[in-house]
């Protein structure tokens, strides 16, 4: 049974070690740093420049965040301080419905509702054009993907608050929303960083939805209402390239390495933060 | 009565994968599991032929799956599919991998605007040359639709390309001398995604296979996207011997004729990898070759020269005998 549980993590090792090794043929021509931070992709002409992929998965992670991280914590403040059980009984299960809707469901989705709603909308009240695939139309898709698991954690985090720190609070003579404010959320801050940690390495990977309506425009974004082309779109979109044009498939392993590590990295923080903020409730 | 139950659906899930393996090896008695994969272009014609040939065969069962040319080619080299649907020529690097190609059949791209174009009327009246077209993909030299026309407006030109590796794309850039990286535009996944923005773009241009441009029940193009005519002897008006688009049955004759230009016309091929040693594979694609080319016509393709299909059996003949 221990070797049993051993299987996965020697299994992430196996995939980082594989696309090592993958990624070797390009990374012996060209130096890391030159591949990170080149903006030329053209790989016929053997150019493998990945900042406007980086950045591009950057702009569209950080404009779900910014969106959903508000949202998310409202709704688990409300959902764990003000709502009757009955309501929160039955909003849970319905959340954790959206977790499980497909990301090709989000994609088409997005095409039909987000992509016009940026370019017919949005786009004209700022005086901008935008033909709706961009930038923003992504970050509200993966914001919709995030909302769950932000959500999820955050309420486990408040519930794992004593009850007694909240009566002892109100019992001073504060107010619901004083005792949500300086108890509540200062004791669960750590617990909410970690929630919102692990909705970015969620929305670090998630690939179909986002590169419906991103417009895949490999060019580092200026403005919410441009197009971008984010790291795991890249993979996806060009997988079939990889046995036509020398080192694409390198490039390519390489891509998904620099993801990988990036997921990895964020998701062990956040573990790390959460683990530490429920010993400290104990 | 449990334990034979279950000994039982023991039995039947032991033999169940046996049901697929093929121990006939000759006429419709030839039976095995094939899998496709690829081009969106060879997508309707590949779903024709399956029903058709496992009516023949009923042994044998066949999946297909699109994806882009780019996905079909990967995934038969990798040896993850038996067939590869690939709309685009063959590269050098892929033969190498052991690229085994047979030309099967035959179609188009064709580029396409939005029926609510504001100047739609003078843009069909006058048609786009290639230089045009590389002007609105390549080098952006052609940015409005207005300023193509000669006129002051704002009307801007909103191009759209594939994101996905496919052969649409690499044909479309190919007519123009270059690649499907070199295209510049939005870039939408799938055939029918690049033919719903443009429809919903009333100033977008996109380009899409002659399957996915014209609704294969009323054969005229599919609501909300009208064809762009190429000019082809650019003077600068199309001329009635260039004006083919009006129905699918129109264009395929343009085609077939040469009267549209290859490229964007161009051979649709099944790629394998190596020589197709399998029974039901060889059977399938020499069915392919010989009555499968009754189909092409009615499933809206241009068939192929009676020389290029006997030297496809050729090819796979001296690769299947038995």
């Amino acid at each position: 049974m221990f070797l049993l549980t051993l299987v996965p993590s020697a299994l992430v090792l196996l995939i980082i070690f594989g696309l090592y090794e993958k990624s070797k043929a390009l990374l012996g021509l060209k130096s890391l740093g030159s591949l990170l931070f080149s903006t030329t992709w053209s790989p016929l002409r053997g150019e493998f420049g990945f900042l406007p992929f980086i950045m591009g998965t950057l702009w569209v992670t950080a404009v779900a965040l910014v969106i959903a991280v508000p949202v998310s914590l409202f709704t688990a403040i409300y959902l764990s301080e003000y709502a009757p059980k009955v309501f929160r009984e039955f909003a849970k299960p319905v959340i954790d419905l959206l977790a499980g809707i497909p990301s090709v469901v989000f994609g088409v989705w997005g095409i039909m509702v987000v992509v016009p709603f940026v370019g017919n909308v949005l786009a004209p009240l700022f005086g901008v054009y935008s033909s709706g695939y961009s930038i923003l139309a992504g970050g509200i898709v993966l914001a919709i993907m995030i909302f769950p698991t932000i959500i999820h954690v955050s309420l486990e985090v408040f519930a794992s608050i004593p009850v007694a720190l909240r009566e002892t609070s109100l019992s001073l003579g504060a107010t619901r929303w004083e005792t949500v404010h300086h108890v509540v959320l200062r004791k669960g801050a750590q617990g909410i960083l970690a929630a919102s940690i692990l909705g970015l390495s969620r929305a670090f990977g998630e690939t179909m939805a986002v590169l419906m309506v991103v417009g895949n425009v490999p060019l580092v974004p200026k403005s919410l209402f441009q197009p971008g082309y984010p790291l795991p779109a890249l993979i996806a979109n060009n997988y079939g390239e990889m046995m036509s044009i020398p080192l694409y498939d390198s490039a390519l392993m390489l891509a998904a390495l620099v993801l990988l590590v990036v997921v990895l990295v964020s998701s062990i923080l956040g573990r790390w933060i959460l683990v530490k903020a429920e010993r400290r409730a104990e | 009565m449990k334990k034979a139950f279950v000994a039982a659906l023991a039995a039947v899930s032991l033999l169940a994968p046996m049901a697929g393996t093929s121990f006939g090896q000759s006429g419709s008695s030839v039976s095995g599991n094939l899998s496709l994969s690829g081009a969106w272009a060879l997508y309707p014609m590949a779903l024709k032929w399956v029903e058709e040939f496992q009516k023949l065969y009923p042994g044998v069962r066949i999946d297909v799956q699109a994806g882009g040319a780019g996905k079909g080619i990967a995934d038969a080299l990798a040896g993850m599919v038996d067939v590869g649907m690939v709309s685009r020529e063959i590269n050098p690097a892929e033969l190498e991998k052991g690229a085994f190609v047979v030309a099967v059949t035959k179609d188009a791209v064709v580029p396409t605007l939005s029926v609510r174009n504001p100047l739609l009327k003078e843009l069909l009246a006058r048609g786009l040359k290639k230089e045009e077209f590389a002007g609105l993909w390549i080098t952006k030299t052609v940015t409005s639709w207005d300023a193509l026309l000669g006129r002051k407006g704002k009307a801007d030109a909103h191009v759209y390309t594939r994101s996905d590796a496919c052969g649409a794309a690499e044909t479309w850039a190919a007519y123009m001398g270059k690649k499907q990286e070199d295209l510049g535009g939005i870039g939408v996944y799938g055939d029918p995604g690049l033919a719903d923005a443009v429809k919903r773009d009333p100033l977008g241009v996109g380009f899409n296979n002659v399957n996915f441009a014209y609704d294969a029940r009323s054969l005229k193009p599919v609501v909300g996207i009208v064809i762009l005519p190429i000019d082809i002897d650019g003077n600068g008006k199309i001329d009635p011997a260039e004006n083919v688009y009006a129905t699918r049955n129109d264009i395929t004759k343009a085609i077939a004729d040469n009267v549209y230009p290859s490229p964007p016309a161009r051979d649709l091929y099944f790629v394998t990898k190596g020589k197709p040693a399998k029974p039901a594979l060889v059977a399938f694609l020499k069915w392919v070759l010989t009555e499968g080319q009754k189909y092409v016509p009615e499933t809206g393709y241009i068939p192929l020269s009676a020389a290029k299909l006997s030297e496809g059996l050729d090819k796979i003949g001296a690769a299947g005998a038995k």
